[in-house]
């Protein structure tokens, strides 16, 4: 059994989170997704992830949330082992700044979504996004690859698929 | 981080596999001697971990040298049951024959091939053929998938078929996924490439490991094929089968769209390791197809790049590192095993369980060639081929009488058959690269497969019979 990537979804508005895990679940017969109203429960869902032996792919974080923000529950994330490499992605419509320049300077922000986005950008980003973290993991793509960008994980493909038997 | 998992199959596989090791040297089987029955049981215990893999394969190879070291050797341990071999006159050969393997010439020529695809895939030589090789093909879709399934065979004559399905995927993924979904065309060029990678490698001594299990069976019997007599056997076997799958295809999933071009972006490399590396690979591929013009073995010149390759810079020790050493273990136990098998008498003693009276070549062929199919399927083409071929050639030996076609015939027919298995997705890598891509699902591939085996079944066993028989 190949390990899990999970997508993570984090959102206060109980409605745009609705939207968001819709648009996504395009992916989810590979990447199973997990929700979060806030930074802490994000930190919950994490927990299980990690609990389960399996990886965080992507987060898609809004910025403005009752209690600590986005910004810094990327920077928390940032500092981690575990999700140090897991791709981070703000969907926001409200990051102003200096909070942006925060996100690419201390969380190593991997993507800008502002808000309104349409379906396609955001799937579009998601398998961006999941494509550098197989291919940073230097992973197998083989169990994922249905929803993978070939021109990012065709080397780490090559390299995986070596042998006849 | 993943999960510990140590399933059912694996224990039973175990358990199965030791225990014939430890308990077969107990038994007295009527006719075998008791080095017989050591060998038995090693080979009973690398088939069972082969077929339900309860360790790798290749570590399962690398054990069965180990054992045979140990227990037939000069060199085995002395006391207790592991001393039964010497009774009854068994002379037991060095322990540096078992250890040889690595080093026959079927392996350096497998080694001489991982240089020149190493070497292809680092300056790009295999995508750059892909570009010009597909330009004549067109636009017709048909003819794009009949271009991608020739090309990808080619390739795969002499890269593996599983680097080979990887690049081809890598280039014509992104462009097929933009057909719209319920395009067939979709599903169609998505199957041209493990079919021509599962076919192409048949093309060649170097296109796939079962083509090594063959020859090396025969080398043994002072039977060496020369790497240009394989290839005029081969080859058109190759080019029927694929064109009369792709036919057949093309009526399974018939394309909507008018047009379709498959451009792929790249140049060729100019500089001088580059060139290099076009140079030796050429120069390679052209010795070995002249062989029986100059003489000089392919396993010989197969060390040519070997050498050649590193020595100019061309391939570092990265790339060195990076061959794929675990298939040489996995064909070099096959041709250990197979010296026990003969030197003990166990191959004549299991064939000499049946009576084939009767029988005739065809049908020790046909026979063979259907267990080997059905059970090629399920597990690794080159297991399947290791297991059989040793006692497929026991079995030949006498009917051939010292007639070389007569034995050539019967064990390539059965070594070739093995790479016609294709229909599930564990059948072959290249199949599982397909299937993961989501372009098809396992019926595709079942109704592909079923297609190639069934033409690869007739037209081996045609070719064996009508063909071949004017070439050799």
């Amino acid at each position: 059994m190949s390990q899990k990537i999970y997508i993570l979804c984090v959102e206060d508005e109980a409605d745009v989170l609705d939207v968001v895990v819709r648009e996504l679940s395009v992916l989810e017969d590979v990447f199973p997704i997990e929700t979060a109203g806030s930074a802490d429960e994000a930190r919950e869902a994490l927990a299980r992830i990690e609990a389960e032996g399996d990886a965080l792919g992507v987060v898609f974080c809004d910025h403005m949330m009752p209690g600590e923000n986005g910004v810094e529950l990327l920077v928390w994330m940032r500092e981690h082992p575990d999700w140090n490499v897991s791709r981070k992605v703000l969907l926001t419509g409200q990051a102003g700044l200096d909070a942006t320049v925060k996100a690419v300077n201390e969380a190593g922000l991997s993507h800008y979504i502002a808000k309104p986005w349409d379906q396609d950008e955001l799937v579009k980003v998601a398998r961006e996004q999941l494509s550098r973290y197989v291919a940073a993991r230097k992973l197998n793509p083989l169990p994922y690859l249905k929803y993978l960008v070939m021109d990012i994980v065709g080397d780490t493909l090559r390299a995986n698929s070596a042998s006849d038997t | 981080m993943s999960k510990p998992s140590f399933p059912l199959k694996k224990i039973i596989g175990l358990v199965l596999g030791l225990g014939a090791l430890i308990l077969m040297p107990f038994l007295s089987l009527e006719g075998l001697s008791p080095s017989g029955h050591v060998a038995l049981g090693i080979f009973v215990m690398a088939a069972v971990f082969w077929i339900l893999e309860p360790i790798p394969i290749y570590a399962t190879s690398m054990g069965v040298i180990l054992a045979q070291v140990l227990l037939l050797s000069d060199q085995s341990l002395v006391g207790g049951w592991l001393d039964r071999a010497h009774e009854g006159g068994y002379t037991a050969p060095p322990y540096t024959l078992f250890y040889g393997t690595l080093s026959n010439p079927i392996i350096i020529l497998f080694l001489g091939g991982f240089s020149l695809a190493a070497a292809a895939e680092k300056y790009a030589l295999d995508q750059n053929l892909t570009r010009i090789l597909l330009k004549p093909f067109g636009t017709r879709p048909v003819m794009v998938s009949l271009g991608v399934m020739m090309v990808t065979g080619v390739l795969s004559a002499f890269m593996s078929n599983t680097a080979t399905t990887a690049m081809m995927m890598t280039v014509a993924i992104p462009i097929v996924a933009m057909v719209p979904k319920e395009d067939p065309f979709r599903r169609l060029v998505a199957l041209s490439i493990p079919v021509g990678a599962n076919i192409g490698g048949i093309a060649t001594p170097i296109g796939t490991p079962p083509n090594a299990v063959a020859l090396a069976a025969l080398a043994r019997q002072g039977t060496v094929v020369p790497f240009s007599t394989w290839m005029l056997m081969a080859t058109p076997l190759v080019v029927v089968t694929m064109l009369l799958t792709w036919w057949g295809m093309c009526r399974m999933f018939k394309p909507q769209i008018e047009r379709f071009e498959l451009t792929i972006n790249t140049t060729f490399d100019r500089s001088p390791k580059a060139i290099g590396c076009y140079v030796i690979f050429g120069l390679t591929v052209l010795l070995w197809v002249t062989e029986k013009l100059h003489g000089v073995p392919s396993g010989v010149v197969a060390f040519l790049p070997v050498v050649f390759l590193p020595a100019m810079g061309i391939l570092d020790k990265k790339e060195i590192r990076g061959f794929s050493w675990e298939v040489l273990w996995l064909v070099a136990g096959g041709i250990s095993m197979g010296l026990s098998l003969s030197q003990t008498g166990l191959a004549s003693w299991m064939i000499g369980q049946v009576n084939w009276d009767g029988f005739g070549t065809l049908g020790l062929v046909v026979l063979f060639s259907l267990v080997g199919f059905t059970v090629a399927n399920l597990v690794s083409h080159t297991v399947s081929a290791t297991i059989l071929v040793p006692v497929a050639i026991a079995l030949v030996l006498p009917l051939a009488d010292g007639d070389p076609t007569a034995l050539i015939i019967p064990i390539a027919v059965i070594g070739i058959i093995v790479s016609y298995a294709n229909i599930l997705p564990i059948s072959t890598p290249p199949n599982a690269i397909a299937l993961s891509t989501g372009l098809i699902d396992t019926k595709d591939l079942a109704k592909s497969g079923i297609l190639v085996g069934i033409l690869g079944f007739i037209f081996s066993i045609f070719f064996g019979l009508i063909v071949w028989p004017h070439i050799l």
